[in-house]
């Protein structure tokens, strides 16, 4: 033992100082292992630091305060929560049948024991004037200065507000509204001007854009001046930081769930109870998320950095086997001296065991140092102050173990072959080829025919993607296991060549030690960027196969369904003015109740409407029996995929435009729009009728029926019970359009006139457009700026054909493969240029022109990146196919399988999974990338030099 | 190597009696060059003669003392300004034996050359011990110094005449060898003895030319 | 000679060595006896091809002979394995070749503690005998400096104090003056020649009879066989005047 460790001390001091002696080689294998870790131990640094502590935690939520009390919103009823306060659920058991869930508010000040300290924490949303317009803005009332709200806001500047006409500002709202303290600020429909007395940051929360306001100072009087003008009031929701001596324990905590509150509380967060202790975790529905998603997202991670270890390890093995091909005398010393062979392997192996110790050194060290030094720039990019600058040393160590396997690892192949020598032929110094390894290509060969034959075994019976991927990787493997050989192969073509490229083919074959890794180095990048290419370039045709237009080419849909479209006059008008608008069609929707609803009657005084389906044209597969059960389980497989082609169950496909009920209120520009040019449509519509695009609606009298619901709650729970909805009927004489032509997600479309007769209330919607040409990028730009002036939230829809989504991925996948190649292609012949010093120095005794260098390093340089792009090419299209093949045998199967259960509808076409191959990718991989790295290495290579160093080596 | 001069160079250092002249002669030279008395004495009275020397007094015992004359300074001077005569080489019976056995019959001409060989090996061998020994004692003792390196030069100078022989020889014999197998590739027939030692022949008579060369300058 | 009643340290028996086969057989040595004993130096002379360095390298075990053993201290090491051979090289032989001896990395002190290093002996105790061993050959002032530091005779110097660190006894120098001017290879044959003195063994192979004359004992080979040698004589004999006065 103590002998081995001597031995080695001595292999690890020559290999040091042998780094230091050629430093621009360790330098570049330094660079290449100390650049990943630097990112990873700053991406652990920088997570670390991230995450808090509980003390922390509390404090950014709770302030100075000892629990914060909010309503659980089930009325009352009693709940169960985590000891965080993050998640709850209703205690007793609302899914059987029958049950309907707890809903509504309870007075949560009545929980609160009498003697504490409480503090209101209300918020609201408004649209607050800024220098550009409007904007969205969280108010928050808060008595931020009170000593148990302190931690919770942290002041920037200023002041928090004293006074009913202040109010404190984040920093990032200011940023975004163009204010800044000092400025005054109101809200939209508002009498009431505030000044900012200060500014702040939410320290978990760098983003959010809020203003603070003292308690009652803000939203009660907003609230009232918008139920002035008939806008439904903003919703507040008030939670209640209580201090009290003590604090509140977990069985307090679950007394006070017992009526319907939530509490998250500093004594619990700090020192939770055990998992056994919390009800919520044992209900059974409350599935704990179990450890699978980590084990993939493990998988995943391990697999990445497998992969980066492996490409770091091919780029720099070639290094180390120049190195101690360099130094072939000196290990020849080693071993007249007695250096058993074990010894010649210790001493390049502690080459790579130095660079990757080195390397995790610099990693680290400048991760610290860099994070320490950027962390408010790290900060503002994760949106929240970190707890600390947190130093996990036992991470540090593991990335530092990982730098420096992958040292080992690079060295090992090298120190290998470097032992194999015998003693006399490294004293020498006799160059010849030497026998590669034979037992790697086998190895390599035999997991080529594995790796192959499961994935076949995956595509073709399983379908499991993971065989198909695990046996395209094992395959892969082996073909970079196998590189020797292949480039060897390569060496055949040689005589064919003139000169230079002969030179830089032989020389490549002959030193296979240094070749091979960049070759498979090359490979393995190219691979798998051919793979994904490929993948991404099937995928991309399958979509654009598959897609459907949400409306006719270049036309858009600008719908605002806030405030009963008060905004909608001047969303209209930002349309006409930046858009080459041709027609535009303004639509309307209907509302049930106060004209400030929103849609599907949600808001106080707000009802909803129905287009109702007569019973006999409803879907049998869809269809509920009265007593509840599903009516499908009644049909066979046969009746099934019969019932699936009834035009009763035609469904949409899903593309188009989504409004309430199908139904838009508008006049005949709206068909141009649509692109419906059935004369007949717009004479019905201008007759009043209603225009029908979906069969099933359109009763036996021909006419369709709209359901006016004024209390959308007792509706609900006459669903439930199965039993006919309350509402006043209004049926209209339809015209069903004939031809059934894309409509695009309109069902129906009623006239304004035809509406204002039949007594429904309108309010403005937004417009249908469609445009002289597709409109440019700038142009949308223009638009979008318009919008974010009004502070609505406008639903834009701007009809732009298929996009392809994966283009930019495909380039920055292929940019890297072409950094790889080149670099590895780079590496290969800089040592090849190192080590073939005495070729160039004869090329240039016997009279070769200066040039002749310059062509020599470039074709090496060509000759390695093309060996590597072709075999990676090969080597990537393949698992593309198989992968492709497992999808298309996939997805036929579920939708025979969805035939058969009677869940598609005439809509759905079977799918179609085609394979393409990224020809521009292919050509750029294995064309330009090897004649850039050719001209590159040509351009760098000093052409003169060769004699000149002669005399000084 | 004149005796007339080496004893001029001692009797600069200050004035000798005879025998003690004969004594550091052979002391410096390693004896090398074995004088008798008689031989010292006829030299001194020669010198004398030419007034290169004077009897200068008798030491304690009665020796008679002799010293060094400005002439005598005059010719050592110039003696140690001239390089030797190459003119007139020592007739070596090495060279003429192996002109001789060139082309002899019964005779193997390496063999020759490697007993030779042996020899001057040995010798040389010999020398160097005597020289590691020299070299020990030039280390060693400081009075004497002066002598002990004029003894390792003479040392040296028999290894490197030496080494000039055995390189001599190695050079023959590559030479045979080569004209040898020049002379197989060159004769359809296996080489005979004859043409070795007739192609051999040439490159000894050319050593036996520049030797007959050199008898008859002057 | 007393040291002739000794075990020898490296005694070649009927070492033959075949390079290639067929038609491009060459016989490099053919049936070589040779003994070398402690305390003396043998210089091995030969013309080119003649076989002397494929004997050097057999002897140190660097090359496997066709035929014939090979015994240092007594044991047979071409029956030896690869790791056995290279122990006997840590433990019994030491190597100087013609030029670049040291190992650049390493300073003259780590270069001579090396095999004893290798061999498993703690760095403090390698560096102590390191050092120990270049004092006793007066290159003490060297111990710290790199190769580059130094001239090449220094160097070679330093190659022989490696070769004979520890217990190790036997040195095969394979034309160690080659690259040296006169003078300096002198001085590095005067100290290998006072090593033998000192009871260790050399063998050594050059082609200058002026170095080859520092041996005990000068063995010619031609055409992978020995030919002849010279045994030294009592030196004294032959310049008998000066042996009385001294």
């Amino acid at each position: 033992m103590t002998t081995w460790f001597h031995s080695w001390r001595a292999a690890v001091r020559i290999a040091r100082r042998d780094a230091w002696r050629s430093k621009g080689r360790s330098f570049l294998v330094l660079a290449m292992i100390a650049l990943p870790i630097l990112g990873v131990s700053a991406l652990d640094l920088t997570l670390r630091s991230a995450q808090l502590t509980p003390a922390q935690r509390v404090e950014r939520t709770l302030g100075a305060a000892d629990a914060r009390f909010s309503d659980a919103r089930t009325g009352g009823a009693a709940i169960l929560q985590d000891p965080e306060g993050e998640q709850n659920t209703p205690a007793g058991d609302y899914y059987s049948p029958g049950t309907s869930w707890p809903d509504g508010p309870t007075d949560v000040t009545k929980t609160i024991p009498a003697g504490s300290t409480v503090l209101t924490d209300s918020s609201g949303t408004a649209k607050l004037t800024t220098t550009h317009g409007l904007l969205q803005t969280e108010v928050r009332e808060l008595a931020a200065d009170d000593p148990v709200a302190r931690g919770i806001m942290r002041l920037q500047e200023g002041r928090f507000p004293e006074k009913n006409d202040e109010i404190a500002a984040t920093t990032q709202f200011l940023e975004s509204s163009g204010l800044s303290v000092g400025s005054t600020l109101t809200a939209r429909g508002f009498d009431r001007t505030y000044v900012i007395s200060g500014s702040y940051e939410l320290p978990s929360d760098l983003t959010a854009q809020q203003v603070n306001a003292l308690p009652g100072a803000f939203l009660a009087p907003y609230a009232k001046a918008v139920e002035k003008a008939g806008l439904p009031k903003p919703d507040v929701s008030t939670t209640y930081l209580v201090k009290k001596a003590g604090g509140f324990t977990w069985n307090t905590v679950q007394a006070i769930n017992a009526k319907g509150v939530l509490v998250t509380s500093r004594v619990v967060v700090l020192d939770p109870p055990a998992d056994s202790e919390v009800p919520l975790y044992q209900r059974k529905e409350w599935a704990k998320n179990s450890g699978g998603a980590d084990a993939a997202a493990l998988a995943a991670v391990g697999t990445v950095v497998g992969l980066a270890m492996l490409e770091i390890c091919l780029l720099a093995g070639p290094a180390f086997a120049v190195g101690a091909r360099r130094s072939r005398r000196q290990l020849g010393l080693v071993g007249a001296n007695g250096g058993a062979r074990s010894h010649i392997r210790a001493i390049v192996l502690s080459g790579g065991l130095v660079i990757g110790v080195a390397a995790a050194l610099v990693g680290i060290v400048l991760a610290l140092v860099l994070t320490f030094a950027l962390r408010p720039l790290l900060e503002d990019y994760m949106g929240q102050r970190f707890g600390g600058f947190t130093v996990r040393p036992l991470e540090l160590l593991a990335i530092a173990a990982l730098a420096v396997l992958t040292g080992l690892l690079s060295a090992v192949i090298p120190a290998v072959t470097a032992s194999r020598q015998t003693v006399l032929a490294s004293l020498t110094g006799r160059r010849g080829v030497r026998r590669s390894n034979r037992v790697l290509p086998l190895i390599g060969f035999g997991a080529v025919l594995l790796g192959a034959a499961i994935a076949l075994y995956g595509s073709v019976v399983s379908d499991q993607f993971v065989l198909v991927a695990g046996g395209s990787a094992i395959a892969e493997l082996g073909v970079v296991a196998m590189t020797p050989a292949l480039v060897g192969l390569f060496g055949r073509a040689s005589r064919w060549l003139p000169l230079s490229p002969r030179l830089a083919l032989r020389d490549a074959v002959r030193n296979r030690g240094r070749t091979a890794p960049a070759v498979a180095a090359v490979l393995a990048a190219v691979a798998g960027t051919v793979a994904v290419s490929t993948y991404a370039a099937s995928r991309d045709a399958q979509s654009l196969a598959e897609y459907r237009a949400s409306l006719p080419y270049g036309a858009g849909a600008a719908l605002v369904t806030e405030e009963g479209g008060r905004d909608v006059p001047a969303v209209r008008d930002a349309v006409q003015r930046t858009l080459p608008v041709d027609v535009r069609a303004d639509v309307f929707r209907i509302v049930v109740g106060k004209p400030g609803c929103a849609p599907y009657g949600e808001g106080e005084g707000c009802g909803r409407f129905d287009v109702v389906i007569p019973p006999a044209n409803e879907c049998p597969l869809w269809a509920i029996a009265p007593d509840g059960s599903d009516l499908v389980e009644k049909y066979t497989k046969e009746q099934r995929r019969a019932l699936a082609k009834d035009w009763r169950c035609l469904s949409h496909d899903g593309n188009g435009i989504y409004v309430e009920e199908g139904l838009l209120v508008a006049d005949a520009p709206l068909l141009k729009v649509l692109g419906i040019d059935d004369p007949g449509a717009a004479k019905a519509l201008a007759d009043g009728k209603l225009l029908s695009f979906h069969r099933p609606q359109v009763d036996r009298n021909g006419t369709v029926g709209i359901k006016l619901i004024t209390d959308p709650k007792a509706a609900d729970r006459a669903v439930e019970q199965n039993k006919p909805v309350p509402g006043e009927l209004k049926s209209f004489p339809a015209y069903q359009v004939p031809g059934s032509p894309d409509s695009y997600g309109v069902e129906s479309v009623l006239s304004p006139a035809a509406a204002k007769a039949a007594g429904l209330t309108t309010v403005p919607l937004g417009a249908f457009f469609s445009t002289d040409r597709v409109p440019s990028s700038e142009q949308r730009q223009r638009l979008d700026a318009e919008i974010a002036k009004l502070g609505s939230n406008v639903e834009l829809t701007l009809e732009q054909g298929w996009v392809d989504e994966n283009g930019l991925v495909l380039l920055a996948l292929t940019v890297f493969a072409g950094l790889v190649t080149i670099g590895a292609a780079g590496i290969a012949t800089g040592l090849a240029q190192a080590d073939a010093e005495a070729d160039l120095k004869t090329l240039a005794a016997v009279g070769a022109p200066p040039r002749v260098r310059r062509m020599l390093s470039g074709f090496q340089c060509g000759v390695v990146a093309a060996m590597g792009v072709v075999l990676g090419s090969a080597a990537g299209v393949l698992p593309a196919v198989g992968l492709r093949l497992t999808e298309e045998r996939e997805q036929m199967r579920s939708y025979q399988e969805a035939l058969d259960q009677g869940w598609v509808g005439v809509g759905d076409a079977p799918p179609y999974v085609p394979i393409v191959v990224p020809w521009e990718t292919l050509a750029a991989l294995l064309v330009a990338v090897p004649l850039g790295a050719a001209l590159l290495a040509a351009l760098v290579t000093r052409s003169r030099g060769a004699l000149a160093r002669r005399a000084a080596h | 190597m004149s005796i007339r001069h080496g004893l001029l160079a001692l009797l600069e250092h200050g004035p000798r009696y005879g025998s003690q002249l004969r004594t550091e002669f052979e002391f410096r030279t390693g004896s090398t060059w074995p004088l008798n008395v008689g031989q010292v004495y006829t030299t001194l009275s020669r010198l004398e003669r030419d007034g290169m020397v004077v009897q200068d007094g008798e030491d304690e015992a009665g020796h008679p003392l002799y010293a060094i004359t400005d002439s005598g300074r005059v010719e050592l001077r110039s003696w140690f300004e001239h390089p030797v005569d190459r003119t007139s080489p020592a007739r070596d019976e090495l060279a003429i034996k192996l002109a001789m056995a060139v082309g002899a019959p019964g005779v193997d001409i390496r063999d020759v050359i490697q007993s030779q060989r042996r020899h001057t090996v040995k010798a040389m061998q010999d020398y160097t011990r005597l020289k590691a020994q020299a070299l020990t004692a030039v280390e060693k003792n400081g009075d004497r110094e002066r002598d002990d390196i004029a003894w390792l030069l003479v040392l040296e100078q028999l290894i490197f005449q030496t080494e000039a022989e055995a390189r001599w020889l190695d050079h023959c014999e590559s030479r045979l060898i080569r004209l040898s197998s020049t002379a197989q590739a060159a004769g359809p027939e296996p080489a005979s003895p004859g043409a070795v030692a007739g192609a051999a022949g040439t490159g000894a008579r050319a050593a036996a030319g520049a030797e007959e060369a050199a008898r008859h300058r002057p | 000679m007393s040291t002739q009643q000794q075990q020898p340290v490296l005694s070649l028996r009927n070492l033959t060595r075949v390079h290639g086969s067929g038609a491009t057989e060459v016989h490099a040595l053919r049936g070589i006896d040779l003994d070398v004993h402690p305390g003396e130096l043998v210089a091995v002379m030969g013309p080119s091809g003649s076989g002397k360095s494929t004997l050097l390298t057999i002897a140190g075990g660097l090359d496997n002979p066709t035929s014939g053993q090979v015994f240092v201290e007594g044991t047979d090491i071409t029956a030896l394995g690869v790791n056995g051979l290279a122990a006997l090289r840590r433990r019994s032989i030491g190597y100087v070749f013609q030029d670049y001896n040291l190992i650049p990395a390493l300073t003259a002190a780590e270069n001579v503690a090396l095999p004893r290093e290798l061999d498993g002996i703690s760095a403090r105790k390698a560096r102590t005998e390191a050092l120990a061993a270049l004092a006793e050959m007066d290159l003490g002032q060297l111990a710290d400096r790199f190769p580059d530091e130094m001239s090449g005779g220094q160097q070679q110097r330093v190659a022989i104090a490696r070769a004979l660190v520890g217990d190790r006894r036997l040195v095969l120098a394979d034309e160690p003056t080659g690259a040296l001017d006169s003078e300096t290879g002198e001085s590095v044959l005067a100290l290998l020649r006072s090593r033998c003195d000192a009871g260790a063994a050399g063998i050594m192979v050059t082609h200058e009879p002026r170095f080859a004359a520092w041996a005990d004992r000068v063995v010619f080979l031609r055409d992978g066989a020995v030919v002849d040698q010279t045994l030294r004589s009592d030196a004294d004999s032959l310049l008998t005047g000066r042996a009385a006065q001294r």
